[in-house]
């Protein structure tokens, strides 16, 4: 007896385990990194987690019928592609078919309730508010009083954890008992179980709920705090991160289940609360998730099949063509070595046609670096490097003479607090009246000054002064016995990862990129998403910096990796809003590299200006695409307009991810869709570049790839919803949309929508690898988790067999024959 | 005579601009941006011609020349703003029709001559506005916000219809001329106009969103941005406006002045204490509007027109600026942050704090005596010192690596921005024409004093110690808004509830914002 209850109790902290774990973390509003919501479930098939996402939330799995029939009118999905797909579904019907089918998909609400729903049902909903909106709102209220930091003057202080505090807050409300009429909430909110596991236990136990249903019931109650959930997720992740643990996130589901209880009123017959809720989860539940797959998701692929068929044409057509000596034709003056970024493919291509003495790389845009920054004189810490890491190396700006630093510090310090002791007058009440009445008149000058901006402000020198920051260089903090031997060990492991590692130019100029835009809480998303939401300038100007180290250059040698003397690197900044490069710390970049740096410097603005004019379509500027001054100046006006809701588009339509030496795709036009990471299989003698690419750049190429499908997909759930009605909680930890209601998550709707169309098409990311299979497998073979995303379909990988592409599925290596007609699949 | 009309040319046209937003739709940007630009530039024009607006006592234009003025530049600055922000958004030829009526009936607000126009002018932007807080009509929580603004306001007009009717009534006149005339030679107030006073004053109470029917101005955020920008800085202090046109007879109403003032200072103090909690950067500016409506408000009770004129016009500048650059709230976070000090290092200052207090009321004193027996300026009223002091005794509540430093540089900031104050002062002064005699009760300027000295006090008390057991027992009422809207809320819903869509219908629904329609055809 015992035993069956100690294994129930096992059973129900693993379920509660799994439903805590399948909510995909969401990054603060100040370093946004993108991220599949989806990311908690890729145990699971593609099409059969998010058609079960689709039955606990109503979130659509791909887009409506009427945008596949769109694309198929349009010609963009034909026959062949639809053929292909069903094929691969191991189905058999024609194309017509397919398009009969669309015409009558049906979209019944078929989502899993739960017994506050069926209080809902009971209620006169005109003459009263619905418990599901009031729930939300009261269990987000309380998160955001417990969880902020940096909005309120005045916070709650809990003594106790988050779930025990939303106990105790409850046992004295007011306010939900007042506006829902229901004074027994209070009542019953004493009689919940002080600890929060308790609390889901007891609740499952006064629910009865039914083992084979408890899986989905603990996900459907998560989830639909889903926004808290994922702000609960990235606590988690960050504690993991640091070798600790949190959980927040448990306390959360207690808190959302404890309502279902004090819902409950306790009756169990047939036309009760809870019977009726019984039986409708009941006749939801027992359709299996999957067994009849909707219409649209055959279309979903044979879109991808669609793309799939015209990137490996080029990819195939076009190689053949590349000069098979690999890259020792000329010596290239420059070697610039870009994020892999999709912004930087366009950017990429142009240059290389401005200037053809120039080779480009790609490569995450973090350069490797490990790193945490602190600017100098502040506590203003920050991680500079993809989500999956965690820092290990610290950077803090120094002059390079220790006095100066005192000084600079001792300045901005004093500036800083300076400027600190105006926020009291600044923010609270008292003060309020006499800041209008002595200063609210300025309001005029702000008001013109932010409708014509010319500049945006620079938060970050806040204190420095001009000077200051002319002198500061990022730079490693290091102990002085491992600085030189750390140095060269990054050094060392950057450039094999860059397959950069011999027959270096004069000038290796390191771009990392940002974004521009004014008034934007999002803004971190569009910055570098490797840097962890940042610009890529700190890590550019650190490795630089490295990379110049005499000494560092002499441990690389003794590595067999010798940068010669006539090499300088510099550190510059792709801004992908204006499509400029700007260069730092030119005045440390010797005089013989003068000439070298201003002919790069006139290559970039060209580049620039040719691909300005290739985004100009997107942005709406179509009649200025010929007048280059004055498309830049509608794109700087467009960077710092306050009112500016799409500043620029982002990773918008990123559909694939190349691993291969540039020569392969050089000259391509790629669409600004492609990731490009720059790899040469015959350098990497272990295999350990690869595993790397695979396992980091990769999953995070599909993280972006998935937040952009889900924000398109179910933009009412994974998307954060209308700009114009955001309202930004805590200072940094996400937006309402409006007033209130769940904290929302990814990326808004003006992010990949223009107000006429979709500017992102979802499309799963098409990875395609210049490796032997063998390689290829051996990272798999390594990297189960990996191996499952793949074989899950969550993302397709393909490799260049001779002048061919085959695809690697379960196991198997099957070629890609471009898709064919209908008739001739139909005979084969 | 004729020039006062030259006032109303402006409403003839934002409502000519509306008409041709309706018929250039989808595109109504043009009619708006040429509407917008009209109207700031005639209004311009008009309040450098000083145009004499005859019918008013000389003097008595001031406050109607720069309101309208600045609404006028907050239309152009909002209709150039929108027209950006809501690219891609269906509906925009609606929404530019209602910010255009909305804009010519506010106008109309302020240049009226008649209390009865005026009232009707109100009615309208009322209506104008209900328009655009139901921007998007899918969002049930916008249709229950806009209800409640609704029965908020129509509760307003009818004491403001009543106090007008008792007006007339009175003197046979709604003419605002003849109302200062009628009232300046009254010795004391009969029943009658007591009690028209004090309705009208309900009516203004009402309409800036005191306690406790605030809720509906907290919870406007449903609407696009620039129009909570347009209600917070142009729509809402117009209470505290028809309060200073109508200064000659409130000041003769004692009741009236005593509800403005408890009222006012209530609502000042309460909702202020609110905004230190909120926890999301727009529902903290509304909590902010809804506590300056309420100081615009006691200033009027206390007879200081010229204050709350000022209060009114930079108030209105500061809020429109806050909730249009409300997407800096991250950078703005970042920049706290970065000036952030280890809370270890940090020294609780209560000694500081305290001392605080009488040092800057010396600096207010001090320099209001200065202005008045050396300058030979008119007086400054005895509470604004008090008032100063509560406020900048808050520039030295943070210390840092050099404290004398800083307390010195400080202390002369706020020597520097009594100054100011000051000089505002005289400015709005000299705008409202001939002093009234301030004829208020000593009791309430020292409620006042109190109210302000205690809200001082209980701040440094939770900044200072938020873990002190004061703190934590105002907490949850103060984070609950003193649960005030949720009585008015279930109210509404009870007696006169909005139309919501069914439960069914509004669970799809609040998915439609995400559907994109084209244009409306």
């Amino acid at each position: 007896m015992n035993a069956i209850a100690q294994r129930s109790e096992d059973r129900v902290a693993a379920e509660i385990d799994a439903a805590c774990r399948s909510i995909a973390p969401n990054w603060p509003l100040d370093r946004q990194i993108a991220m599949s919501p989806y990311w908690g479930r890729v145990s699971e098939p593609f099409k059969r987690a998010l058609l079960r996402l689709n039955r606990q939330t109503g979130a659509a799995a791909a887009m409506p019928a009427s945008y596949y029939a769109k694309a198929w009118e349009s010609g963009t999905i034909q026959a062949r592609h639809l053929s292909r797909a069903v094929q691969e579904s191991g189905l058999s019907f024609s194309p017509d078919a397919c398009v009969d089918a669309l015409g009558s998909t049906s979209s019944d609400d078929t989502s899993l309730p739960l017994l506050s729903d069926c209080a809902d049902a009971e209620r006169d909903l005109r003459h009263e508010p619905a418990w599901r909106e009031a729930i939300t709102q009261q269990v987000s209220q309380h998160c955001a009083a417990y969880f902020d930091e940096d909005q309120a003057d005045w916070h709650l202080r809990p003594r106790a954890g988050l779930y025990a505090s939303w106990r105790e807050a409850l046992c004295h409300d007011h306010s939900i008992a007042l506006l829902m009429h229901a004074p027994g909430v209070r009542l019953g909110a004493r009689e919940l179980p002080l600890d929060a596991t308790q609390c889901i236990r007891w609740a499952l136990n006064v629910l009865s709920i039914p083992p084979e249903s408890l899986k989905e019931l603990l996900q459907v109650v998560l989830l639909r705090i889903n926004g808290w959930a994922a702000w609960c997720a990235y606590l988690r992740w960050e504690a993991e991160l640091a070798g600790a643990a949190d959980d927040h996130i448990v306390e959360l589901l207690a808190i959302r289940l404890a309502w279902e209880c004090l819902l409950d009123d306790g009756r169990r017959d047939g036309s009760s609360r809870w019977g009726n809720w019984r039986r409708q989860w009941s006749s939801r539940i027992t359709k299996e998730v999957g067994a009849h797959l909707p219409i649209t998701l055959l279309w979903q692929r044979a879109h991808e099949i669609a793309y799939q068929d015209h990137l490996f044409s080029q990819l195939t057509r076009e190689s053949a063509k590349a000069p098979s000596s690999v890259g020792v034709t000329s010596p290239a003056r420059a070697h610039v070595v870009f994020c892999i970024d999709v912004r930087s493919e366009r950017f990429r291509r142009a240059l290389e046609v401005v200037d053809s003495e120039i080779d480009t790389y790609g490569f995450a845009g973090f350069f490797g670096l490990p790193i945490q920054y602190t600017p100098i004189g502040t506590r203003a810490s920050r991680p500079q490097l993809p989500g999956l890491l965690a820092p290990t190396l610290h950077v803090t700006d120094t002059t390079g003479s220790k006095d100066l630093d005192r000084r600079l510090r001792g300045r901005r310090l004093k500036q800083l607090s300076a400027n600190r002791s105006l926020q009291p007058f600044q923010r609270l009440p008292s003060a309020a009246f006499m800041l209008v009445e002595s200063l609210g008149l300025a309001y005029v000058g702000k008001l013109l000054r932010a409708s014509f901006r010319r500049q945006a402000p620079n938060v970050e020198s806040e204190g420095l002064g001009g000077r200051g920051v002319e002198q500061l260089r990022p730079d490693l903090v290091l102990p002085d016995s491992t600085t030189v031997a750390q140095r060269v060990d990054l050094a060392t492991s950057i450039l094999r990862a860059m397959s950069l590692t011999s027959g270096f130019a004069r000038l290796l100029a390191l771009v990392g990129h940002g974004s521009l835009s004014a008034n934007n809480p999002h803004a971190a998303g569009l910055d570098c998403g490797a840097c962890g939401g940042q610009t890529g300038a700190i890590n550019a100007r650190v490795l630089a910096r490295i990379f110049n180290d005499p000494f560092v250059r002499q441990g690389l040698s003794q590595r067999g990796i010798v940068i010669p003397d006539t090499t300088v690197a510099i550190a510059a900044l792709h801004n992908t809003t204006m499509d400029e490069v700007q260069v730092f710390d030119v005045a440390d970049i010797p005089a013989t590299h003068r000439e070298d740096l201003e002919r790069l410097r006139q290559s970039l603005r060209s580049a620039g200006t040719r691909t300005r004019a290739e985004r100009a379509t997107s942005l709406g500027l179509d009649a200025q695409r010929n007048d280059h001054s004055a498309l830049r100046r509608s794109i700087a006006r467009r960077a710092r307009d306050w009112a500016q809701t799409r500043p620029e588009w982002g990773l918008v339509d990123n559909a694939a991810f190349i691993v291969a030496p540039r020569e392969r795709t050089r000259g391509m036009d790629l669409q600004g869709r492609s990731f490009l990471h720059d790899y040469r299989w015959q350098d990497d003698t272990d295999g350990r570049v690869l595993d790397l690419i695979m396992t980091a750049p990769m999953i995070v190429a599909h993280w972006i790839n998935m937040q952009y499908y889900a924000s398109t997909v179910a933009p009412c759930y994974f998307g954060s919803g209308n700009k114009i009605l955001h309202n930004v909680v805590g200072g940094r930890i996400g937006v309402f949309e409006g007033n209130s209601g769940d904290l929302r998550i990814g990326l808004p709707k003006q992010s990949v929508h223009d107000g006429w169309r979709w500017m992102h098409t979802p499309l799963r990311l098409s990875v395609v690898i210049a490796a032997p299979r063998v390689m290829i497998e051996r990272v798999l073979q390594a990297h189960s988790p990996v191996r499952e995303l793949l074989d899950h379909e969550w993302l397709y990988l393909y490799r260049w067999e001779g002048a061919g592409i085959e695809r690697y599925l379960r196991g198997q290596w099957q070629p890609w024959a471009e898709s064919s007609s209908p008739q001739s699949v139909a005979a084969a | 005579m004729s020039e006062a009309y030259w006032w109303w040319i402006s409403s003839a046209i934002y409502f000519v601009g509306a008409g041709w937003a309706a018929l250039t739709i989808p595109r109504p940007w043009y009619a708006v941006r040429v509407a917008t630009s009209a109207g700031l530039i005639l209004q311009a024009c008009l309040s450098l011609a000083e145009v004499p607006l005859t019918p008013f006592p000389p003097g008595m234009p001031g406050p109607v020349t720069m309101v309208a003025l600045l609404v006028g530049f907050l239309g152009w600055i909002i209709g150039r703003y929108s027209a950006q922000y809501l690219v891609g958004e269906p509906g925009q030829g609606r929404y530019a029709i209602a910010l255009l009526t909305t804009l010519g009936a506010v106008n109309a607000v302020v240049v009226s001559a008649d209390l009865g126009l005026l009232i009707a002018s109100w009615v309208l932007s009322s209506f104008g506005l209900h328009h655009l807080l139901t921007f998007y009509a899918d969002r049930p929580p916008a249709i229950v916000v806009a209800h409640k603004k609704f029965l908020a306001s129509r509760l307003a007009e009818a004491c403001l219809v009543a106090g007008a009717v008792l007006v007339y009534g009175e003197w046979g006149t709604l003419s605002l001329t003849s109302i200062a005339e009628h009232a300046q030679s009254l010795t004391s107030a009969n029943a009658r106009v007591t009690a028209a006073g004090v309705l009208l004053a309900l009516g203004a109470i009402l309409k800036s969103a005191q306690l406790p029917l605030h809720g509906w101005l907290i919870q406007v955020m449903e609407a696009p941005t620039p129009v909570s920008a347009l209600l917070h800085a142009g729509i809402v202090n117009l209470g505290g406006f028809v309060m200073i046109r109508l200064a000659p007879l409130m000041n003769q109403i004692p009741a009236a002045q005593t509800l403005l003032v408890l009222a006012g200072s209530l609502t000042a103090v309460l909702a202020g204490l609110v905004m230190m909690t909120r926890i999301s950067i727009k529902v903290r500016l509304a909590w902010s509007t809804c506590s300056q409506m309420g100081f615009m408000l006691m200033e009027c009770g206390l007879g200081l027109y010229d204050l709350a004129l000022l209060h009114l016009i930079a108030h209105s500048l500061y809020k429109a600026y806050a909730f249009l650059t409300a997407g800096e709230a991250v950078t703005e976070a970042r920049q706290r942050a970065l000036r952030a000090i280890d809370a270890a290092t940090r020294d609780r200052g209560v000694a500081r704090r305290v001392l605080s207090l009488p040092f800057a009321y010396g600096v207010a004193l001090g320099s209001a005596w200065g202005w008045e027996h050396l300058l030979h300026t008119t007086p400054v009223p005895p509470i604004a010192p008090v008032l100063i002091s509560a406020g900048l005794a808050t520039l030295f509540w943070e210390s840092g690596p050099s404290p004398v430093q800083l307390i010195l540089r400080n202390a002369l900031l706020v020597l520097a921005l009594t100054q100011l104050y000051l000089t505002w002062h005289l400015v709005a002064r000299s705008f409202l024409g001939p002093v009234l005699p301030v004829n208020v009760s000593m009791l309430l300027s020292v409620w006042v004093g109190l109210c302000f000295i205690g809200l001082y006090a209980l701040q440094g008390i939770l900044v200072s110690t938020p873990g002190s057991r004061l703190a934590q027992a105002l907490y949850p009422w103060v984070y609950g808004g003193f649960y005030l809207d949720e009585r008015f809320t279930r109210l509404t819903f009870r007696l006169w509830p909005a139309k919501l869509r069914s439960q069914k219908q509004k669970l799809t629904s609040s998915f439609t914002t995400m559907t994109f329609k084209g244009e409306e055809a």
